[in-house]
C-alpha cells in the first residue's frame, strides 16, 4: 500500500486533485466542451467520470438517447460538458447526427472531445476525420485502452496524434486511467496554449474536388471569416437544410448564440 | 445588401447544379475517401496480434449463446431465473417492510391522530388514504425492483441484450418490424416509458412507431406485483405446495411470453395496415463482452432505476390513496361513490369475466399500474362490507398471507376465470399516464398516442371476452 | 341456446364488421377514401404532368394520347384541355398542345412533389418498390408547398428520385435531359442505367422483376428489333425492344467497370472472407448510409462470423467490429471472395 502511494506523488494522477466535479451545477462557465464519439465507446463513462454524475451506462450501442449536460472545474476554470448523442458519422440524415453536427458547427464549443474505441480505431477514425473538418479544437480520448491491451492490440497514440494533428490521450475511463492527462489537454486547448493542426480530408475523385473547390471559393467571397468553408461546401452538396438556411439568411457569417439556444431546446427532449 | 443576398442565393443555386452534375454517387465516393484515409492512418498507428486466437473467448461465447439448440433455451432460462430470483427473493423483505410500515407505523399514526383529535375525515384521507397507499407501494415494489434491476443491468452491461436481439430478429423481420425492436422491448420489461424513449435507436420512422405502439406489451415493472400475486394466489395454490413457487414463476413467464407474442402479432398487423411497409434492413452491432462491474452496477441500478421508479410510484400513490379513500367513504343516497360505480358497471364487466371493482381499480390506477392490486382489495372489502379484515372500509392494507387475499377475493365472487382474465387484462390495457405522455413527446402526434392508448384496451377486452365466453361454454 | 354461445356469436360478428370496415385496400373505409380521390383537380394536374413529360421527351402530344394516358374518354380530355387553356396554362392549336411558362412551372411543381415523395418512400419507409408510384400519384395532389419543402429538407434535399430522374428545385429548375434508351446502345458498349420509366406499370414491374435498377452497370451484347441482349452486373439479361425503351442509360461515372459474375456478401459461409466491391443501388437512403457509416465501403475486408438460429441475420466482422445484417441487405453487397490459403 505504502509503496503505491509513494510512487504516486510524482505520477500525473496527482494532478487530478485539481478536478472538481460539479455535477449539474452549470452556473457561469468559462468554456464549453462537447463530448462526441461512436456509440458504445464509453462516452457516458467519461462523462460520468468528469462530472461526477451517474448517467446510466450499458453495453449496447445507442443506449444513451437523451443528451446530458454536466459541469466540472479544473485549474480554477469552469467547464460545461455536453454529451452529444453517439453517432457513427455526421454525414447522414438522422436526428441524432443532426444534433451532434449542428452543435459542433453552430454551437462552437471551445473544445470537442472525441472518445474513440482503441480496439476499433479504423471505424472510429471515420467520425474523427469528419469532425476535424468542422473544428480544429479537438482532443481525442483513446478509450478502452485496457481492452485493447487484453486483446494484444497495440495503438501508438503518438503516431496517431501526429497523423491527425491533435492530441490523443490513451485512457480507460472505467478505471480512471488517463483522465488527468485528458483534463490537462482539454484545458490547454481551451485556453489556447495548445494549437491543433488537424489533418484535413483529401479526395481522390477529380470531379468531387473540383466541385468542392468551386463552391469553397464562392463561399469564401461571401463569408471571408469562416474557418471551415470546405465543410460548408460539403454539406451544401449533401443538401443539408440547416446549412442552406444559414447561407440564405447570412447567419453563417456571424454564427451567434441564439442558434445554440435553439439547438439546445430542440435537443432537450 | 441586395447584392450580398444574390450572391448567397447563387451559392445555393450553384450547389444544386453541381449536385446534378456529380450524380447520386457523391455520398458514396465521399465515404469511401474518408475510409481510405482512415485505413491509411490506422495502418501506421495500430498493430494487431498475428493470430485471431485472442478473440476466441467472445467468439466461443457467441457461438453458444446464439446456437441453434442452445440459443433459445438459454434465453428462456435466463428470463426464468431472473423472475424466479425476483419472486422468491422479494418475499421475505416484502413481509418485513409491510410489518414495519403497515402493521407498526400505521397504527402508531392512528393513535397519534386520535391523541391530537384530528377530525376523522382528515386522518382518513391522510393516514388511511395517502400514507397507506405509499406504504403498500414501497413494501411491494421496492424488494422486487431492488433485485430485478441489478440483475437486469448485469446482463445489459455484460453485452447480452444485443445477442437477444440477434436471436429474435427473424421473428421481427417476419412481422415487418425492426430488429432493434427486441432491444426496446427488453427495456420495456423495466419500464415502458424508458422503452419508448429507447426506440430512438430505430432509424426508420415507420418501424419506430411500431416499436412505440407495441412497447406496452412488455410486461413492465409496475404490473409484475399484480401478475405475481394473482399467480401465487390462484395458480400456485392449485398445485402442491413444493411446486407453487416454480409454477407461479412459470405462469408469470408465460404471461411475459404472451406479451412478446402479442407485440409480434400487433407489429405484423400494423405493418400490413396502418403502417404499411416491408421490413427494412437493419444493422446491429454486437459489442464485445465486458466483465460487468458488480458494485458499480448495484449502485447505478439502485439510484438510476429503482429509486427513480419507486419515487414515481410513491408520488402517484399518494393522491390515488386519497382518492380511493374518498370514493369509498363519500356517500350519495347512503351508498358510496365507489359502490355506485361498481353496481353500474358490474353487468358489463361480467361479459368480460371481470367485475366492476377491477374496472374502477384500473381507472384509479392510470397514473401508476403498481396500485392496481391494493385498490382492488380495498374496494372489494368496502363493497362487501367485510368486517374484521384489514383496517376497515376504504383503507388500503397489507394482508398477512396470500391465503387472506384468496379469501377476500373469493368472497368477492372471484373464480379462477376472474384471476386469469385479470392477468390478461393487466397485460393488455392502456399504458400508464407517464408512458402515454412519453409517447406523445416522442411521436408528437395525438393520433398515434391515441392508437397506442386504446389499441391495447380494445385487445384486452376482445381477448378477455372470448376467453370468458369459451370458458363458460366449456364449463357449463 | 345458452347465453355464452349467443355472446360468442355476437362477438365474432362484431369482429367481422370491424374487419370489413378497416380491411387494408378492400375495406369500406379505403374504398370511401379512394372514391374521393378521383376529382377534377386531380385530372387537370395529371394532364399537365403528362403534357410536360411529352415536351421533355420531345414526343408530340395529342388529345387522344392524353385520353389514353389518363384513362378517360376523348370528350373529357377535350374538356380538360379547354379548361387548362382558360386557366392560361396551355396553348392549344389544331396541331399541337404546348404548355405556357405558367403551365410548365405548375407541372414542375407537381413533378417535384411526385419525385420527392417517391424518394421519401424509397429511402425512409421500406415500402415495396412497386407501390411507390401509386402512393406518390395520390400525394402529389395533396401536399402544400410548405409541406413539400419540409419533406425535402427532412430527407436531405435530394436531387434525384429513385428511378434516376432529376427532382426539380423549389424554384422549378431542372437539368437538361441526358442519356439515351437502352436499345440504342452499340454492342460492346458499357453504360450506367440512369433512369427507369415507371409508367406503364406492367412494363415497369417486368423491369423490376428482372432485378434492374438505376445505377446498375450494363454491357450491350446485341440489340435488334426482336430482342435486346445485355449484361447487367455480370448477369445476362434479355428484354424486348419495347421494354428496353423504358430504360435510359448514361455514361459510366466515378465507378470502375465491374467485370465477371459478382459474389454477394450473403454467399459467404461462416469463416469465409471477402473484399467489398460495392453496394447495390437498390439499397437506398438511410440503410445505405448506415452500412457505409459502419465501414462497409469498396475495399473493406469483411468476414462472416456468426450465423443466427435461422441463418438470418448473419453477423459479419468488419473493421474490428461485429455487425449483424439481415439477408435482404447482405445479398445487395457485392464482393470478391478471398481464396482459401490451403
Amino acid at each position: 500500500m505504502n509503496k503505491i502511494s509513494e510512487n504516486c506523488i510524482n505520477c500525473p494522477a496527482h494532478n487530478i486533485s485539481n478536478l472538481k466535479k460539479l455535477g449539474i451545477d452549470m452556473s457561469s462557465f468559462d468554456y464549453v466542451v462537447a463530448l462526441a464519439g461512436n456509440p458504445n465507446t464509453g462516452k457516458s463513462t467519461v462523462f460520468n467520470y468528469l462530472t461526477g454524475l451517474k448517467q446510466h451506462t450499458g453495453n449496447w450501442p445507442g443506449k444513451t438517447v437523451t443528451r446530458a449536460e454536466g459541469a466540472f472545474e479544473y485549474n480554477g476554470k469552469k467547464f460545461k460538458l455536453v454529451d452529444l448523442p453517439g453517432t457513427y458519422s455526421l454525414l447522414s440524415t438522422s436526428v441524432d447526427e443532426e444534433v451532434a453536427r449542428d452543435f459542433i458547427l453552430f454551437g462552437q464549443p471551445d473544445v470537442t472531445v472525441i472518445v474513440i474505441d482503441a480496439t476499433r480505431v479504423e471505424r472510429n477514425l471515420n467520425l474523427v476525420l469528419q469532425i476535424l473538418e468542422i473544428t480544429d479544437r479537438v482532443v481525442i480520448c483513446l478509450n478502452l485502452i485496457d481492452e485493447a491491451r487484453r486483446n494484444q492490440i497495440e495503438v501508438d497514440h503518438r503516431t496517431l496524434s501526429k497523423e491527425l494533428g491533435v492530441p490523443v490521450i490513451p485512457a480507460s475511463a472505467r478505471q480512471g486511467e488517463g483522465m488527468d492527462e485528458l483534463l490537462k489537454y482539454i484545458y490547454e486547448v481551451a485556453v489556447g496554449s495548445y494549437i491543433c493542426k488537424p489533418n484535413r480530408l483529401r479526395s481522390r475523385s477529380k470531379e468531387l474536388n473540383e466541385a468542392i473547390e468551386k463552391l469553397t471559393e464562392m463561399i469564401k467571397e461571401v463569408f471571408p471569416n469562416l474557418p471551415n468553408t470546405r465543410w460548408v461546401a460539403l454539406r451544401l452538396l449533401e443538401g443539408d437544410q440547416n446549412i442552406i438556411d444559414a447561407v440564405r439568411n447570412g447567419e453563417l457569417g456571424n454564427i451567434n448564440l441564439s442558434k445554440i439556444v435553439e439547438i439546445e431546446k430542440e435537443a432537450a427532449y | 445588401m441586395n447584392e450580398m443576398m444574390n450572391k448567397r442565393e447563387s451559392i445555393i443555386a450553384e450547389a444544386n447544379r453541381l449536385r446534378w452534375e456529380l450524380g447520386e454517387n457523391f455520398h458514396d465516393t465521399l465515404m469511401q475517401n474518408i475510409y481510405e484515409h482512415a485505413t491509411e492512418i490506422e495502418k501506421k498507428a495500430v498493430k494487431y496480434p498475428d493470430a485471431k486466437e485472442v478473440f476466441s473467448f467472445d467468439r466461443t461465447l457467441d457461438k453458444i449463446l446464439t446456437s441453434k439448440f442452445l440459443g433459445f433455451p438459454i434465453m428462456f432460462l435466463m428470463l426464468g431465473v431472473v423472475f424466479w430470483l425476483t419472486i422468491q427473493g422479494a418475499n421475505y423483505p416484502s413481509g418485513l417492510l409491510s410489518n414495519l410500515l403497515v402493521d407498526t407505523i400505521h397504527p402508531a399514526l392512528k393513535t397519534f391522530a386520535l391523541n391530537f383529535d384530528l377530525p376523522w375525515w382528515l386522518s382518513g384521507v391522510l393516514i388511511d388514504g395517502a400514507y397507506l397507499a405509499m406504504a403498500w407501494v414501497v413494501s411491494v415494489m421496492l424488494p422486487p425492483m431492488a433485485i430485478f434491476f441489478p440483475l437486469y443491468t448485469l446482463l445489459e452491461d455484460f453485452g447480452y441484450l444485443p445477442r437477444v436481439a440477434f436471436n429474435l430478429d427473424p421473428l421481427y423481420k417476419k412481422v415487418g418490424a425492426h430488429g432493434r425492436q427486441a432491444l426496446t422491448m427488453a427495456m420495456g420489461f423495466g419500464c415502458n416509458a424508458a422503452g419508448v424513449i429507447a426506440t430512438r435507436v430505430i432509424d426508420s420512422p415507420r418501424e419506430r412507431l411500431i416499436a412505440i405502439i407495441t412497447n406496452n406489451f412488455s410486461l413492465c415493472n409496475g404490473r409484475w406485483p399484480t401478475q405475481i400475486l394473482i399467480a401465487t394466489v390462484f395458480i400456485g395454490s392449485a398445485v402442491p405446495a413444493y411446486l407453487a413457487g416454480i409454477v407461479s414463476a412459470a405462469a408469470v413467464v408465460f404471461i411475459a411470453l404472451l406479451g412478446i407474442a402479442f407485440s409480434l402479432i400487433v407489429s405484423w398487423f400494423l405493418s400490413r395496415t396502418l403502417l404499411k411497409g416491408e421490413a427494412s434492413a437493419f444493422s446491429l452491432e454486437l459489442p464485445p463482452y465486458r466483465p460487468p462491474r458488480i458494485f458499480q452496477t448495484l449502485y447505478t441500478s439502485l439510484i438510476d432505476r429503482t429509486i427513480f421508479v419507486l419515487w414515481r410510484a410513491v408520488v402517484f400513490a399518494i393522491p390515488a390513496g386519497m382518492l380511493i379513500w374518498l370514493v369509498a367513504n363519500v356517500s350519495i343516497d347512503g351508498i358510496s361513490i365507489a359502490n355506485h360505480f361498481i353496481q353500474y358497471v358490474n353487468p358489463i364487466a361480467f361479459v368480460f369475466g371481470l367485475n366492476g371493482v377491477i374496472f374502477l381499480a384500473y381507472i384509479i390506477a392510470i397514473p401508476a399500474n403498481e396500485i392496481v392490486i391494493p385498490t382492488i382489495l380495498m374496494l372489494t372489502v368496502a363493497n362487501l362490507g367485510i368486517q374484521g379484515v384489514g383496517a376497515g372500509s376504504g383503507v388500503m392494507f397489507e394482508l398477512e398471507s396470500a391465503s387472506d387475499v384468496a379469501t377476500i377475493l373469493q368472497s368477492g365472487g372471484w373464480t379462477l376465470l376472474t384471476a386469469i382474465n385479470l392477468m390478461l387484462f393487466s397485460l393488455l390495457h392502456n399504458p400508464c399516464s407517464t408512458t402515454i405522455f412519453t409517447i406523445y413527446k416522442e411521436t408528437k402526434s395525438w393520433k398515434w398516442t391515441l392508437v397506442s392508448t386504446f389499441l391495447p384496451i380494445a385487445m384486452g377486452l376482445t381477448v378477455t371476452f372470448f376467453v370468458t365466453q369459451i370458458w363458460r361454454l366449456l364449463t357449463n | 341456446m345458452n347465453e355464452a354461445m349467443l355472446l360468442l356469436f355476437i362477438g365474432i360478428l362484431f369482429l367481422l364488421f370491424i374487419a370489413i370496415l378497416f380491411y387494408p385496400e378492400k375495406g369500406l373505409l379505403e374504398i370511401f377514401k379512394k372514391s374521393r380521390y378521383a376529382n377534377q383537380k386531380v385530372l387537370l394536374e395529371d394532364a399537365l404532368k403528362f403534357l410536360y413529360d411529352c415536351e421533355y421527351n420531345n414526343i408530340p402530344c395529342t388529345l387522344n394520347s392524353i385520353a389514353g394516358n389518363l384513362n378517360i374518354s376523348a370528350d373529357t380530355a377535350a374538356e380538360i384541355v379547354s379548361k387548362l387553356q382558360n386557366m392560361g396554362l396551355l396553348n392549344a392549336n389544331r396541331d399541337f398542345l404546348l404548355l405556357t411558362s405558367e403551365g410548365k412551372s405548375y407541372a414542375l411543381r407537381i413533378i417535384r412533389v411526385h419525385r420527392l415523395y417517391e424518394k421519401f418512400l424509397a429511402d425512409e419507409t421500406s415500402m415495396n418498390e412497386k407501390e411507390w408510384h401509386k402512393a406518390a400519384e395520390e400525394v402529389e395532389h395533396k401536399l402544400s408547398d410548405e409541406e413539400v419543402n419540409k419533406l425535402a429538407a427532412q430527407i436531405g434535399n435530394p436531387v434525384f428520385d429513385p428511378h434516376g430522374d432529376p427532382i426539380p428545385t423549389s424554384k422549378g429548375e431542372i437539368p437538361e435531359k441526358a442519356g439515351k434508351h437502352l436499345n440504342e446502345m452499340e454492342p460492346g458498349e458499357m453504360a450506367t442505367i440512369i433512369h427507369i420509366e415507371d409508367e406503364p406499370h406492367t412494363i415497369y414491374s417486368q423491369i423490376v422483376a428482372e432485378g434492374l435498377y438505376a445505377g446498375m452497370q450494363v454491357r450491350m451484347i446485341e440489340s435488334n428489333e426482336k430482342r435486346v441482349k445485355f449484361e447487367a452486373n455480370g448477369e445476362e439479361c434479355i428484354l424486348s425492344p419495347l421494354i428496353a425503351k423504358s430504360i435510359t442509360v448514361g455514361p459510366i461515372k466515378l465507378e470502375k467497370p465491374v467485370e465477371g459474375k459478382l459474389k454477394t456478401l450473403s454467399s459467404l459461409k461462416v469463416g469465409e472472407k471477402g473484399i467489398v466491391l460495392g453496394i447495390a443501388k437498390s439499397l437506398r437512403g438511410q440503410q445505405r448510409r448506415r452500412l457505409m457509416d459502419l465501414g462497409i465501403v469498396p475495399g473493406t475486408e469483411i468476414e462472416a462470423e456468426l450465423e443466427s438460429i435461422s441463418g438470418d441475420p448473419v453477423a459479419y466482422r468488419v473493421r474490428g467490429t461485429t455487425v449483424a445484417l439481415r439477408k435482404n441487405q447482405s445479398e445487395k453487397i457485392y464482393l470478391v471472395k478471398e481464396e482459401e490459403k490451403n
